[in-house]
């Protein structure tokens, strides 16, 4: 059976032959015994597949994935910065200085932390581990520019 | 630009003066906050709950959440040496057991309804805010506010 | 409105309700659809992160598109187009980014599903829907995105070959080929996977 063929007996299947086209290859199927088994295999595929993603959930509770779409709704529907002001182009200048100036600082201080028993408590460093102990659905959400980690619970509470 | 050798000198001194090198471990002062969110504009009218306070709730802002209304349950006042644990009752099914980890992180054990829920390991800067949530009934939230004062 | 309100409003008066702005309207759609959006991301992300990324994304853009929502489909069909154009974009852009497999490669010119030998019998016959699950996830991600997505663009959205050849930017031969190569390529797995020694 060339690929012509095998393509061809797939689109009956498929419902995607014309009626005569379509009565045609159902013959040619009856009759052979290599077609039907390969119509067999493609059903038994198609039967498999089905209702395969009914049983995948969202893994965020209702509130936690819609407060998400909320924000980005209302982040997207914000007016856009006010250009910057004269002062820019002055603050551009000091910038030429000030960012190696700050670099090489910084370069001192990432050494002097690292040497520094027991380094410093930073935000985002990698170092966070946790465990859900009685809640395997909880999820976490870090926001590093305002110092805040939230850690949501699909654990039910009454207060 | 040519920046004479002693500013970059200063400037590197300066910055490990402020960041506290070789300064020993200190005890942690933390405030622990039960919190109950509700899209409601008043809380219920038969509890004493009181509104949170304005930093918190600018720092809820900032998270993805959707309630609009923040009240105070309770709130503890604390103090943690390091290496020791602490455990805070915020109500008859929750408590929070925080210990100062030698490395300046925090570890946090959450117990709800006498089950451990969850024990978290993390740096908590001073100001920072760790906060623990969930749903409660009537599409209401509870969350219970770590924050670290000194 | 209370919130019980829109839990029991009929789809087309949610819809025109968040049409006209109201948002709470809108988190009921999204609450009702959120499982569908998501299960068609992840199918054809196989990505946890990057699904619940671009099932974000797609509520947003259908938030900022209702406008142009005419009710001929039904909402949640109308949203999973949107989520499917997003998850094509973000595939593009990867493949763009990696080298294709050479068994990739032989699948699109040489034709080697001509010569795999036919399945039978039935290899998820008498398994639990959970196995059964769990063996098409793992065959599924073994495939080509372009073979897996025009097997979920058949299967799930049941487009026809015009329609995913639309969607995807190829011809009807490339979709035929494609999604045969896809089904064989799937049942020798299924049947692969169903071998206890298979590791």
């Amino acid at each position: 059976m060339d690929l012509a063929a095998q393509l061809k007996l797939q689109a009956w299947l498929d419902g995607e032959l014309p009626e005569a086209e379509a009565r045609a290859v159902a013959d040619w199927v009856a009759r052979e015994p290599e077609a039907s088994a390969l119509a067999e295999e493609l059903r038994q595929t198609r039967r498999a597949l089905a209702g395969f993603e009914a049983d995948l959930r969202l893994p965020e509770s209702r509130e936690f994935f819609w407060s998400k779409i909320e924000r980005e709704i209302a982040r997207r529907a914000a007016p856009a910065p006010a250009s910057a002001p004269r002062g820019a182009a002055i603050l551009a200048g000091l910038r030429r200085f000030l960012i190696p100036a700050t670099a090489a600082a910084l370069l001192v201080l990432a050494g002097a932390v690292l040497i520094r028993p027991g380094g410093a408590p930073t935000r985002g460093g990698g170092a966070e581990v946790e465990m859900a102990l009685a809640d395997a659905g909880a999820f976490t959400y870090c926001d590093y520019s305002a110092g805040t980690t939230l850690v949501w619970f699909s654990y039910p509470a009454d207060n | 630009m040519i920046v004479a050798p002693w500013v970059w000198v200063s400037l590197a001194l300066a910055l490990l003066a402020s960041a506290g090198f070789g300064a020993p471990p200190a005890d942690m002062k933390l405030q622990a906050y039960l919190l109950w969110g509700t899209n409601d504009r008043n809380p219920p009218a038969d509890r004493n709950y009181q509104p949170v306070n304005p930093d918190i709730r600018q720092k809820l802002k900032s998270l993805p959440l959707k309630w609009a209304h923040w009240y105070e349950v309770k709130r503890v006042d604390f103090q943690v040496a390091p290496g020791a644990s602490r455990e805070v009752t915020l109500s008859d099914k929750c408590q929070v057991k925080l210990r100062q980890l030698a490395s300046a992180e925090v570890e946090v054990l959450l117990i709800g309804q006498g089950k451990e829920v969850m024990k978290r390991r993390q740096a908590l800067p001073k100001g920072d805010l760790l906060v623990l949530g969930g749903n409660s009934p009537n599409a209401t939230a509870w969350l219970v506010v770590l924050k670290r004062n000194e | 409105m209370t919130v019980k309100d829109y839990s029991s409003a009929e789809e087309r008066a949610l819809v025109r309700m968040a049409q006209q702005g109201d948002l709470a309207a809108f988190e009921e759609l999204v609450a009702r659809h959120r499982d569908k959006i998501y299960a068609r991301a992840y199918s054809m992300m196989r990505h946890e992160q990057e699904a619940l990324d671009l099932a974000q994304e797609a509520w947003v853009k259908g938030w900022q598109r209702l406008g142009q929502f005419q009710g001929d489909a039904g909402f949640g069909t109308w949203l999973t187009r949107i989520v499917i154009n997003l998850c094509l974009d973000a595939l593009r852009r990867q493949k763009r980014q990696r080298v294709e497999s050479l068994e990739a490669l032989a699948e699109e010119s040489g034709g080697v599903e001509r010569q795999m030998p036919v399945v039978a019998p039935n290899p998820t016959a008498g398994l639990e829907r959970a196995e059964l699950r769990q063996r098409i996830d793992q065959a599924l991600g073994q495939l080509s995105h372009e073979h897996r997505t025009v097997l979920i663009l058949n299967e799930f959205e049941e487009m026809d070959y015009k329609e995913i050849a639309r969607t995807m930017g190829c011809s009807i031969g490339t979709v035929m080929s494609r999604l045969f190569y896809a089904r064989r390529k799937l049942a020798a797995l299924l049947t692969d996977l169903k071998k206890p020694d298979t590791t």
